[in-house]
């Protein structure tokens, strides 16, 4: 058992860049979407969590700006942890959700509640983590995916993993065009102005320097190009440019009971606004950030396990709304994890941040599982949690606030996991109350200026529900969730905008030797778009069902050269729906995909 | 299929005034929408007019969509009236719809040949309609001429940048320069006759305009205070005089440092503005600035003031909810009456 723990918390720190994801929340509901989940679904990290996890999502139209609400929580309070490094915006707070392409990596976890303790700002109402694995073993493995569709929609994508035991790398680049140009159902008009395209590339190394010591390489890169659609209220020329570079270098060295891991990290983030697409003006912000990281951990026993982690991070900001901010930041951290007996973990751990230009809150967290039943287990934790001022928030021009304090909140998240070999359940409950919430308003000489005003109590529960069962060659899978959530305004007792009362989705898959058949549905509940809680044609939307269908077949499957073909069908019921007011969403429509491994 | 909605109280005000049918100046309301305050609101999300009768009995909100179904385009800038007909301009959508100012049923629709409209006024059967082109252009503003029966652009006259508001004097045209995204210091002068424009140097930011009791042009400019700005200086505000004749400015009452008024309004021979939540009054007879207010308005998002019959009316506007009309008595400088009105409002209209 000893050794077994040892080589799973050797494995960990190999192949993981973020191993505290793993042995540091014994009390968290982790939701881990794997390669073969992300192969099946539609390549945007909008539509895979839309019909895949409890997250409710805001897209400004199709491809446009989405973003999520995780239990209610805005946008800026879900962080996106890649490997690890929280790449939230700088400038807004937030991560565009149709910039990320799923197919470059190897797991998407969903981890619910607050994790500011490990993730720093933003980790209110959850954390979005896209990961690498690296391979350290005798491989090569390739796959070309080439994809067409409805709106003349095109893909064409490369992975590619190989390496031996020291020494590993993988590439992944994919491309995504659409026209966009989907009809707005119900009437004579169509999505005009909607074509958009990107690239993202992803490429990992990993290398063995000593029989200690791994060095490892992380880069992505965005570049994006979108039109900004028009809606059934007015018509759009702007464009949209932006881009992302991510770098990561990684040494780590595991020395028995030691492990420690240094990273230096570079975010480039930039965009440019076109309001007139055919024209050279255009407002610009970007924002390079340096950060550095020293974890340490150590493992006294397999029962009990430390982790410090100290990280200094360095931002500049440019652009034409601010002049040049700088943000330096500094945190400390601490985690530890305890196994007393076979039933309990539990976890308590502590962070303090210092930070140029304002107070910074400490935070921690306490979470515990108990293992009560054989098939029975209970998960608690509790914290306390923050979200910055943005860039935007501080130096926008006019109306930036640099007396801003970041919103703090606490939570609790109790969780019931009912696990049986094809058959799993968890069942979640919450109670998160934020304050200080950061809103821009107009102020007395009628200039916008965000301040700290508000208080949100965000309560719900969550059902996910996940099975398989195999009857010969048969397999059958099927997974559910379902949330109901409060996201109360504590001044005026109205929800908050844009957050359903009820969401669910169901997917179900069939698969027979070559041929996989499935459906995904998902419902979003009505919404309220305005604060005071009206229903109507202009201040609410109604709830809506969506679902897609789809069938593979894979020619030479189980051999070297395998090649998958797919068609899949999206709102095949044609449901009228918008998402964001006066913005409808595509209507039926296909999308062909030839992928060949070899 | 248009679906005329008549109000139980239009209804009732219709027996009532026929009841009065001894009184031969009684006339029968020209609509649903007759005798009342129109409320233009911009929209958060989307653009709506609403409707409070002379009386304050009937109310009603999204008028257009209700008698049209059809949704106004954002964001509604606002509303000019020419004999029977309204015209609503919508600047990002670059559209003006047409509609029976009393009925509110569409008649019409441009939507060739606007870029970022803003305000229209007529004059000789032409409507002259102020256009920013784009936002980040300087030098493609224009007005757009329209000709009122076909309803079609039929001419443009290039000018100088951001033309905010219009009116019309004789054979000339008044436009006053906010600047658009940036800062103007200008009214311009088209004699439509030849088209010749003459600028007028004012203050920072003329937007608000009005002709007052003297036959003279009275000017808002808000002075430069966008203290963001980079090499910002801060500059005037002023009410200017601009005699019509000669097309030059008779007087400049400026502001003191720090004092940005926002919004203007004219009845009889009084200037009203608005500057800090608080109501301000000038004779047109007068050349000095008041140092009081004659009314303090509540702690309110001030987004839009007029003046009508002794009674002042602004619009507490949200851009997230509903906005609210808040109407004042100048003789008491009691608040009487508060209206919920569409998200944004901006503008309001006497019908």
């Amino acid at each position: 058992m000893q050794a077994q723990i040892n080589t799973v918390q050797k494995l960990d720190a190999v192949i993981l860049s973020d191993s505290k994801l793993k042995n540091y929340a014994s009390g968290i509901k982790i939701e881990k979407l794997t390669d073969s989940v992300l192969s099946k679904n539609a390549m945007s990290l909008t539509n895979l969590l839309a019909f895949n996890s409890n997250i409710y999502f805001k897209e400004n139209g199709a491809g446009m700006v989405s973003s999520p609400s995780f239990r209610g929580t805005t946008a800026s309070q879900t962080a996106v942890i890649w490997n690890g490094i929280n790449i939230n915006s700088q400038l807004n707070g937030q991560t565009d959700f149709n910039t990320v392409n799923t197919s470059n990596y190897s797991s998407i976890d969903i981890r619910s509640g607050g994790g500011s303790v490990q993730y720093g700002s933003g980790s209110i109402g959850g954390s979005i983590h896209l990961n690498n694995d690296l391979n350290f073993s005798d491989h090569f493995n390739t796959t070309i995916k080439t994809g067409y569709g409805s709106f003349n929609s095109k893909n064409l994508g490369f992975n590619s993993s190989f390496g031996s035991e020291l020494w590993t790398a993988n590439v992944g680049v994919t491309y995504v065009d659409s026209d966009n140009d989907y009809k707005y159902l119900g009437t004579d008009e169509v999505n005009e102005n909607g074509e958009f395209n990107n690239l993202n590339m992803n490429v990992n190394l990993g290398v063995f320097i000593s029989d200690k010591d791994i060095l490892k390489l992380y880069h992505q890169s965005y570049i994006g190009e979108r039109n900004f659609s028009g809606t059934l209220i007015g018509p759009s020329r702007s464009k949209y440019e932006d881009e992302n570079f991510r770098t990561m270098l990684e040494w780590s060295r595991i020395s028995g009971e030691f492990s420690s891991k240094v990273k230096v990290v570079h975010l480039h983030e930039m965009f440019k606004y076109f309001e007139n697409k055919d024209k050279d003006n255009y407002s610009l912000g970007k924002v390079n950030t340096l950060l550095i990281n020293h974890n340490f951990n150590v493992r006294f026993n397999e029962k009990l396990q430390f982790k410090t982690i100290l990280e200094y991070s360095n931002s500049i900001g440019n652009g034409d709304s601010f002049e040049e901010p700088v943000r330096n930041a500094f945190s400390a951290t601490a985690l530890l994890n305890h196994k007393p007996n076979n039933l309990l973990s539990y976890g308590i751990n502590l962070r303090q941040d210092f930070t140029t230009g304002g107070e910074r809150p400490f935070v921690f967290s306490v979470d515990a599982g108990f293992d009560l039943f054989e098939h029975y287990q209970i998960q608690i934790n509790g914290s306390k949690n923050y979200r910055i001022p943005t860039f935007n928030d501080l130096y926008w021009q006019p109306g930036g606030n640099l007396d801003l304090v970041p919103e703090s909140s606490y939570q609790i998240d109790l969780g019931q996991n009912f696990n049986y070999p094809n058959f799993n359940v968890k069942l979640n409950g919450y109670y998160i109350n934020t304050k200080d919430m950061i809103q821009w308003q107009p102020d007395t000489s009628n200039v916008w200026s965000p301040i700290n005003i508000g208080e949100v109590s965000n309560y719900g529960v969550e059902l996910e529900v996940k099975s398989h069962y195999n009857i010969n060659e048969h397999q059958f899978n099927v997974s559910g969730h379902y949330s109901y959530t409060v996201s109360e305004d504590l001044e005026t007792n109205k929800q908050l905008i844009y957050v359903p009362f009820h969401k669910g989705n169901l997917a179900l898959a069939y698969n027979y030797k070559a041929v996989t058949v499935f459906y995904q549905h998902m419902f979003n509940g009505d919404v309220f778009t305005t604060a005071d809680n009206l229903e109507g044609r202009f201040t609410s939307l109604n709830g809506y069902d969506v679902g897609n269908m789809g069938c593979n077949y894979t020619f030479f499957k189980n051999t070297k050269n395998e090649l998958e073909t797919g068609i899949t069908l999206q709102n095949i019921f044609n449901e009228v729906y918008e998402n964001v007011a006066f913005r409808p969403m595509p209507n039926r429509n296909f999308n062909i995909q030839i992928n060949y491994k070899f | 299929m248009k679906k005329i909605i008549l109000s139980v109280l239009s209804v009732s005000l219709l027996v009532f005034s026929c009841s009065n049918n001894d009184d031969d100046d009684t006339q029968l309301p020209l609509g649903d929408y007759d005798n009342g305050i129109l409320v233009s609101a911009e929209g958060g999300q989307s653009a709506s007019v609403s409707y409070i009768s002379d009386d304050y009995m009937a109310v009603e909100n999204e008028i257009y969509y209700n008698v049209n179904t059809e949704i106004l385009g954002v964001y509604l800038q606002s509303i000019g009236f020419n004999g029977d007909l309204a015209y609503i301009i919508s600047d990002t959508a670059n559209t003006i719809i047409v509609v029976n100012r009393y009925t509110f049923i569409k008649q019409a629709e441009i939507s060739t040949g606007l870029l970022t409209p803003r305000y229209i006024t007529f004059l000789n059967g032409k409507g002259y309609v102020t256009n920013w082109g784009d936002g980040t252009d300087t030098t493609d503003d224009f007005i757009a001429e329209i000709d009122l029966n076909t309803n079609t652009v039929t001419g443009t006259i290039a000018i100088a940048e951001g033309p905010e508001q219009i009116l019309a004097k004789g054979d000339n045209l008044y436009i006053s320069h906010k600047g658009g995204y940036n800062i103007n210091n200008i009214v311009s002068v088209i004699d439509t006759t030849d088209d010749s424009i003459e600028t007028i140097t004012v203050n920072d930011a003329p937007d608000e305009m009005a002709f007052d009791s003297n036959g003279n042009l009275v000017v808002l400019c808000s002075g430069d205070n966008r203290d963001w700005a980079a090499n910002y200086v801060e500059t005037a505000a002023s009410i200017t005089r601009i005699n019509t004749t000669t097309d030059t400015v008779i007087e400049t009452l400026e502001f003191a440092a720090g004092l940005h008024p926002s919004q203007m309004a004219h009845d009889d021979d009084e200037v009203y503005y608005a500057m800090n939540n608080k109501i301000y009054e000038l004779d047109d007879d007068e050349s000095t600035l008041p140092t009081t207010s004659i009314l303090e308005i509540a702690d309110i998002y001030l987004y839009g003031l007029s003046v009508n019959d002794d009674k002042v009316y602004v619009t507490n506007a949200s851009f997230t909810a509903q906005s609210e009309l808040l109407i004042y008595d100048l003789d008491s400088s009691a608040l009487i009456h508060t209206f919920n009105v569409g998200s944004g409002a901006s503008k309001i209209y006497f019908n």
